[in-house]
C-alpha cells in the first residue's frame, strides 16, 4: 500500500493538449474515482500513473518515490482493463500466476497466493479453464484476481465494468467495494458512469477537457457542485438549469427568470446586481402541486414513470422543468400545476465563468 | 427449405413426381456449374496426367503410348538425378522458407510499430511480390554475373570469394543464387500475412503483460507467438508447397546446372517433360512429388488444428 502524489502533470500529443496540469494527492488506502465524459483525459491520467503513457510534464510519486522514468513493471501497481486483457492461451490459474512466475516467485508461494485470490473471488472451480470458456462476469473476476495476487502498492481500474450488462455491473460494483474494504488497497478507478463514481468512491475527481473540475466526497459533489459542469454531470435525471438575471436591490436577493417569474434566494450571491446567472435545482427538489406564494404555474408535457418514482416534464416560464417524485399519479399530461423551488435547495452559478456563486 | 417442411414427414410423399424430382435435384443443380468447371479443367487433366505415369509417352516416338505398369517408378528408384534433385529440393525449400519466414517476421514486427512514413514503407516493402518471378530471376542472374553485375565484386571485396566469379556456376554454391532471389521475392508474402495477424492482437494484452513485468522478449513469447502460431503454420505450409513446386527461378537462373547441382524435382519434371519430351516419366516424378507434399500438408493441417484448439 502507498499514497500517490500527482504534481502538475501534463500530457500533450504534439500540439494537442490532453491534460492541463493535474494536482492530486491520494492517501494510502483511499478509493479515488476519476469521472468525466469521454475524452476528458481521465484514462490518459490513469495510464500515465501505470506507466503506459509518457508524462509530458510534472511528476508522479508512488509511495513517495518518483516514478516518471520507471517502467510499468517497476512501479508495483496492478491494472484491470476494460477488455480484461486476459491472456487467451493461459488458463485462469496461468493468467493469475503469470506476474509471479515472471518474478521467479517460489512455487509454493504462487500456489498459496492464487488459491487465496481464487477463494476471495469464488474462482476456485474455474482455475483450469481458459478465458474463452468463461462468462463476462467471470472474466472480470479473473482480471481482478490477476491484480490482487501480487499485493501491489496500488490498483488501477480502467472502466472495468463497461462491458458488462446492467445487472452484472451492479453486482460487480458491490464486489469491488467489498474487495476494497477487505484489502484496504489504494485504488484509482476510472469511469464515465456517475452512479459507479458515487457508490464506490471515498473521493471523486470530476474531470472535463483535461482539467480537474472538483475533488471531494461523493455527497460533496452532489450537494455542492463547484461549477456548472459538475452540477450537470452528477445526478440522474440531470439538474435543471435556468439562465436569468441576478437582482440584489432592496435587500432581497432574487433571480429573474423571464416571463415575469422571479425566484427568491436564501442569501446574497457573490456577484453584482444585474449579472447573468444560472440557477440550478435538482429534479427531486422541485416541489410540484403545492400552492405556495412562491409557486410558478406550469403545464405537464411528459410523464415518465420509472417504477421507483416518476419524472415529470413541465413547461414553465418558457423552459422545461424536470421534477422527480416518489409519488405516483401526481399529474397527467396536459394538467396545469404549480412548481416551486425551495430556497435552501437552489444552486447559483455565474453563467459566463460557470463557477458557483451561491 | 420450405419444400422440405411441406413434405409429409410420415408415409408416402403425395407431391407430383416432377415436383419431387425438382426439389431433390435442387442442390445438385445449384452446384453444377462450379462442379462442371472443376471437373473439366482440373479433375480430367489430373486423371489423364496420372494415367501418363503408367504409360510410355514420348512425344517424338510415334509408336509410344502403351501401358507399361510400374516401369517408370522402377526406373525412378534407380535414377541418380532424381535422388539428387530430391535432396536439392529439400535444401532449396528448407533454406528458402526458413529465410523468407524469419526475415518476413522481422519485417512484419518492424512495420507493426508506428513510425513516420509507415504507409509508404509498407507499400515499398511489398513491392517485390508484384514483380513477375521470371523477371526477378533474370535480374538476379544479371546481378550475379561478374561482367554486368556488382555482387561478385562485392563478395570478392569482402573477402568472401577468392575471385569475382559467377556464383551460379560454382558447383558447391550455385543453389544459393536462386535461394537468395527467392528469399528477396518471397519475404513480402510472410510480411503481409504476419502483419495482418499481428495487427489483430489486442494492444491491451501487451500493456497487461508490461505491468505484469514481462520483458519485450517474454511478451513476444507469451503473447505474440501463440497468437501467430496458427497463421505461421498455414503460411509455412503454403509456402513450402509452393516453393517445392516453384521451378521458375531455377530454370531462368541456372537451368538446373552446373551438372544438375541446382536441379530440384520441379525443374527436373519441367526438363524431362518439355526438353526431353518424355511425358510419361515426368508424370511419374510429379506423382511422387504430389504424394510427398500431400503427406507434409496433412501433418501441418493437424498441427494447426491443435494450435487453434488451444486458443
Amino acid at each position: 500500500m502507498a499514497s500517490i502524489d500527482i504534481k502538475d502533470v501534463r500530457k500533450a500529443y504534439g500540439s494537442v493538449k490532453i491534460l492541463h496540469g493535474v494536482d492530486l494527492t491520494i492517501q494510502d488506502g483511499e478509493f479515488v474515482v476519476l469521472v468525466g465524459p469521454s475524452g476528458c483525459g481521465k484514462s490518459t491520467l490513469l495510464r500515465m500513473i501505470a506507466g503506459l503513457e509518457d508524462i509530458s510534464a510534472g511528476e508522479i510519486k508512488i509511495g513517495g518515490k518518483r516514478v516518471n522514468e520507471l517502467d510499468p513493471k517497476d512501479r508495483d501497481i496492478a491494472m484491470v482493463f476494460q477488455s480484461y486483457a486476459l491472456y487467451p492461451h493461459m488458463t485462469v490459474a496461468g493468467n493469475m500466476s503469470y506476474s509471479l512466475r515472471l518474478r521467479k516467485t517460489a512455487k509454493e508461494k504462487i500456489a498459496s497466493a492464487i488459491s487465496g485470490a481464487a477463494e476471495k473471488l469464488s474462482l476456485t472451480p474455474l482455475m483450469e479453464r481458459r478465458p474463452k470458456a468463461l462468462s463476462g462476469g467471470q472474466r472480470q473476476r479473473v482480471a481482478m484476481g490477476r491484480a490482487i495476487v501480487r499485493s501491489p502498492k496500488a490498483f488501477l481500474f480502467d472502466e472495468p465494468l463497461s462491458n458488462l450488462d446492467a445487472r452484472l455491473r451492479e453486482h460487480m460494483r458491490g464486489e469491488i467495494k467489498k474487495l476494497h474494504q477487505d484489502l484496504g488497497a489504494t485504488s484509482i478507478y476510472v469511469t464515465h458512469d456517475q452512479i459507479e463514481a458515487m457508490t464506490l468512491a471515498d473521493r471523486i475527481v470530476a474531470m472535463n477537457a483535461g482539467i480537474v473540475q472538483q475533488v471531494g466526497s461523493p455527497l460533496d459533489l452532489y450537494d455542492r457542485p463547484a461549477n456548472l459542469f459538475v452540477a450537470g454531470f452528477m445526478g440522474s435525471p440531470a439538474m435543471n438549469m435556468f439562465e436569468g438575471t441576478y437582482r440584489a436591490t432592496d435587500g432581497a436577493p432574487r433571480v429573474e427568470l423571464g416571463q415575469g417569474v422571479t425566484v427568491a434566494l436564501a442569501g446574497p450571491a457573490s456577484t453584482a446586481d444585474g449579472a447573468r446567472v444560472t440557477l440550478g435545482i435538482r429534479p427531486e427538489h422541485v416541489v410540484v402541486g403545492k400552492n405556495e406564494p412562491e409557486s410558478i404555474p406550469a403545464q405537464i408535457d411528459l410523464v415518465e414513470p420509472t417504477g421507483f418514482g416518476t419524472i415529470l416534464h413541465a413547461n414553465a416560464f418558457g423552459s422545461d422543468v424536470k421534477a422527480f417524485s416518489l409519488e405516483r399519479g401526481l399529474a397527467a399530461r396536459g394538467d396545469t400545476v404549480s412548481v416551486s423551488f425551495p430556497v435552501e435547495r437552489i444552486h447559483l452559478f455565474d453563467t459566463t465563468t460557470g463557477s458557483r456563486i451561491g | 427449405m420450405t419444400e422440405a417442411v411441406n413434405a409429409a414427414p410420415y408415409g408416402r410423399d403425395r407431391r407430383p413426381f416432377l415436383r419431387r424430382l425438382a426439389s431433390a435435384s435442387e442442390p445438385y443443380l445449384y452446384s453444377a456449374p462450379a462442379l462442371i468447371l472443376i471437373v473439366t479443367v482440373m479433375l480430367v487433366p489430373l486423371v489423364i496426367g496420372i494415367s501418363y505415369a503408367f504409360r510410355d509417352i514420348t512425344l517424338l516416338d510415334p509408336f509410344s503410348g502403351g501401358f507399361i505398369g510400374l516401369d517408370h517408378f522402377r526406373a525412378l528408384a534407380k535414377d541418380k538425378t532424381f535422388w539428387q534433385a530430391l535432396k536439392n529440393t529439400v535444401y532449396w525449400t528448407g533454406y528458402s522458407v526458413a529465410l523468407q519466414f524469419c526475415l518476413g517476421l522481422i519485417l512484419a514486427l518492424l512495420l507493426d510499430k508506428p513510425f513516420r512514413g509507415r504507409g509508404l514503407a509498407q507499400a515499398l516493402c511489398f513491392l517485390p511480390w508484384a514483380v513477375p518471378s521470371f523477371l526477378s530471376g533474370l535480374n538476379w542472374a544479371m546481378l550475379f554475373n561478374p561482367i554486368v553485375g556488382p555482387i561478385p565484386h562485392w563478395l570478392f571485396g569482402l573477402g568472401l570469394m577468392d575471385a569475382p566469379d559467377n556464383l551460379l556456376s560454382s558447383p558447391d554454391h550455385a543453389m544459393w543464387g536462386p535461394i537468395i532471389a527467392n528469399v528477396w521475392w518471397g519475404i513480402p508474402f510472410f510480411a503481409i500475412t504476419l502483419l495482418a495477424a499481428l495487427q489483430s492482437i489486442p494492444r491491451d494484452l501487451y500493456e497487461a503483460a508490461a505491468i505484469d513485468g514481462a520483458t519485450p522478449f517474454q511478451r513476444f513469447r507469451s503473447i505474440t507467438l501463440p497468437f501467430l502460431a496458427p497463421t505461421i503454420a498455414i503460411t509455412v505450409m503454403l509456402r513450402t508447397v509452393w516453393i517445392a513446386n516453384f521451378a521458375d527461378l531455377i530454370v531462368v537462373m541456372t537451368n538446373g546446372g552446373p551438372a544438375d547441382r541446382t536441379q530440384i524435382v520441379a525443374s527436373y519434371i519441367f526438363t524431362t517433360a518439355f526438353r526431353r519430351l518424355d511425358f510419361g516419366y515426368a508424370s511419374a516424378i510429379a506423382m511422387v512429388l504430389l504424394a510427398l507434399l500431400l503427406v507434409y500438408s496433412m501433418l501441418i493441417v493437424l498441427l494447426r488444428q491443435t494450435l487453434l484448439r488451444e486458443r
